[in-house]
């Protein structure tokens, strides 16, 4: 009898219904595959660069500006790091406003054919490549012939630059914040005769602040790795900055270092390349944890 | 109660100001592309997309070498990415252990948190020796005779470098998108053909991915987008010399790593930065196109919901 009930109802599929499962499983295998050889890069990238590089990592590396011949060879990495607080400043200055600014308008003003064309616009902005947005900072900013600020390869024209690419993702991340905010939060507040800057500071800016400031991080953390904006209108500066615009207020940059360190024939620089990307991988890292906790944090406490 | 009409008004103006400041950064960031790329607009007509010679000295300038780089860098990475990126996502939506999908997601949300050129110096102290040691030399000895696989010098770098790296990159865009495209399919129809006793792999075959199909390609279009302005990696991996590839493992040029490399240089002449600024134009329309389409397509699957992927690198 026990025999029987396990007894598949069509004997004769039996062999159909292994074959399945093997081809299941042979699916499960290729899955698991690709995932393997996709993620391979993170590891290995992470374990090349403290291999190579750990032995220049201590605060001495931090702390110095780069000497020796060819310049890197000796000291540290302080006129990246100094370099990428200003850009990072600057960049902010105009990105945030914008974006926060674009966000909520988005999600209480304007009309629905009018929101849709922003909408488009600001994912467009998001699309173009980093390599257009220098040529336009160039234009825009740095060159010294034709309209334009002047401000030459300076840190304004560099940040500047990186704030257009900072600006749209932090207007998406803003407007998705705030219409995640549950309907009634704000209706009730309407509904009690507050206009629409009252709901605003009352309500909207506190219940979504966890949102917007997951955007300003995640802009901080695609503009750190940015290096062609950079090329045409910061490049560059071994020392440190004397000012932010015209001669001597261009100022250093992590991911530019490196990308000039791992140009240079010297071995020493590559190894200095390794080290210093070490440090930008961890800024990265611990900028994308510090926005997962402000993401569970917000999930748990505000809404 | 005047006061505060003020107030709301005021609130709704300085909102507005930031509207418009953003449609002034993308409407200037297009018009300088196109008023510095006109005198060469003008000068080479539209030949300029399809002649070869790019001669600063002498003012000759056609685009085919680059162009034709970024084009097969960018089909090369699509064609290395998609099948992992298809599996990654039917991996960790389908068949992933549900307690290691969180942190599964995160590994692939690191890949695109990499700088473009942490990937360089990845590209530059790994993938290059191991093309240069492993790879070319086997290709050499066993297949020299096929046209595309011809090694001609053994140096390593040259398009194969760059698109390996810039797959890797566009890896994480297109696997989340897959991802978020089989998570929308309804709990109900594969819970149905669960029931009639489909395995995992019918179930995808059958529910999920003939729903999913749009998205995915979506995922794939914006993939393209991302992987044609690709510049750093590129730069560093492509080797830098203007032919157009006759194989798999030629050394190129690109639109982005032309760009970077000369556009310095190039601005002292007015004509040649203008030829510059128009090859920037064909990244620009290029990445507006296809943003264009893949946006329409993602916000009819996944309604327009952005993964976090998305972002990052450059």
């Amino acid at each position: 009898m026990e025999q029987q009930l396990h007894e598949p109802v069509f004997p004769a599929n039996r062999g159909y219904l292994k074959r399945k499962k093997v081809y299941n499983n042979i699916a499960v295998f290729f899955a698991a595959a690709a995932f393997v050889i996709g993620s391979f890069p993170v590891f290995h990238i992470i374990f090349e660069a403290v291999s190579i590089g750990y032995k220049y990592l201590n605060w001495h590396f931090i702390s110095t500006l780069p000497t020796g011949f060819p310049i890197g060879a000796e000291g540290g990495i302080l006129n990246a790091v100094i370099g990428d607080v200003y850009l990072i400043v600057i960049a902010s200055i105009l990105a945030v406003p914008i974006g926060i600014g674009t966000g909520l308008y988005l999600s209480l003003f304007g009309k629905k054919r009018a929101n849709a064309f922003l909408r488009l616009l600001n994912e467009l902005m998001l699309g173009i490549p980093s390599i257009v947005w220098g040529i336009v900072g160039f234009y825009v900013f740095s060159t010294n012939a034709g309209p334009g600020f002047h401000f030459g390869f300076s840190a304004l024209a560099g940040g500047l630059t990186l704030g257009f690419i900072m600006t749209p993702i932090i207007t998406l991340l803003t407007e998705q914040a705030v219409n995640q905010i549950p309907a009634s939060y704000i209706e009730g507040a309407l509904a009690l005769g507050a206009t629409k800057w009252q709901a605003t500071r009352a309500v909207i800016l506190k219940a979504a602040l966890g949102g917007i400031f997951i955007g300003i991080l995640l802009g901080v953390m695609n503009i750190i790795g940015q290096t062609a904006p950079l090329l045409f209108t910061n490049y560059y500066n071994t020392g440190m900055p004397t000012g932010v615009t015209g001669p001597g207020g261009a100022v250093g940059d992590l991911a530019m270092l490196i990308f000039i360190y791992i140009h240079e024939p010297s071995k020493i620089l590559h190894y200095k390349a390794e080290a210093a990307s070490v440090v930008l991988l961890l800024f990265i890292f611990a900028l994308d944890l510090g926005l997962r906790l402000i993401n569970y944090l917000a999930k748990r406490f505000i809404l | 109660m005047f006061t505060l009409k003020y107030k709301d008004d005021l609130f709704k103006f300085i909102l507005s100001v930031f509207v418009l400041s953003i449609i002034l950064i993308f409407s200037v960031s297009v018009i300088i592309v196109l008023y510095y790329s006109y005198p060469s607009i003008i000068r080479y007509g539209i030949s300029f997309l399809w002649t070869k010679e790019w001669n600063p000295p002498k003012e000759v300038f056609g685009a085919l070498t680059f162009i034709a780089g970024t084009f097969i860098v960018t089909f090369l990475a699509l064609l290395f990415a998609i099948p992992f990126s298809f599996g990654i996502g039917i991996f960790l939506q389908e068949y992933c252990p549900f307690f290691l999908r969180g942190i599964f997601t995160v590994i692939v949300e690191m890949l695109a948190g990499i700088p473009s050129v942490v990937f360089g110096v990845w590209g530059v102290l790994t993938v290059v020796p191991w093309l240069r040691e492993s790879v070319e030399p086997f290709f050499n000895a066993h297949f020299s005779n096929i046209p595309f696989l011809k090694v001609e010098e053994n140096i390593g770098y040259g398009i194969l470098a760059a698109s390996i790296i810039v797959a890797f990159m566009i890896l994480p865009i297109i696997s989340s998108i897959t991802k978020d495209s089989l998570a929308s399919v309804p709990k109900l129809a594969k819970d149905g053909a669960l029931a009639m006793g489909a395995t995992k792999l019918d179930v995808i075959k059958d529910v999920s991915l003939p729903y999913a199909l749009n998205g995915i390609y979506g995922g794939i279009i914006l993939g393209f987008g991302r992987a044609v302005g690709e510049t750093i990696a590129v730069v560093l991996l492509i080797g830098n010399q203007a032919v157009v590839p006759k194989s798999l493992f030629s050394v190129g040029y690109t639109i982005s790593s032309l760009l970077a490399n000369t556009f310095t240089f190039a601005v002292i002449s007015p004509i040649y930065a203008s030829a510059e600024v128009e090859l920037a134009l064909v990244l620009l329309l290029t990445s507006l196109i296809v943003n264009i389409i893949g946006r329409n397509i993602l916000n009819r699957v996944i309604g327009g919901r952005f993964s976090r992927s998305q972002f990052g690198g450059g």
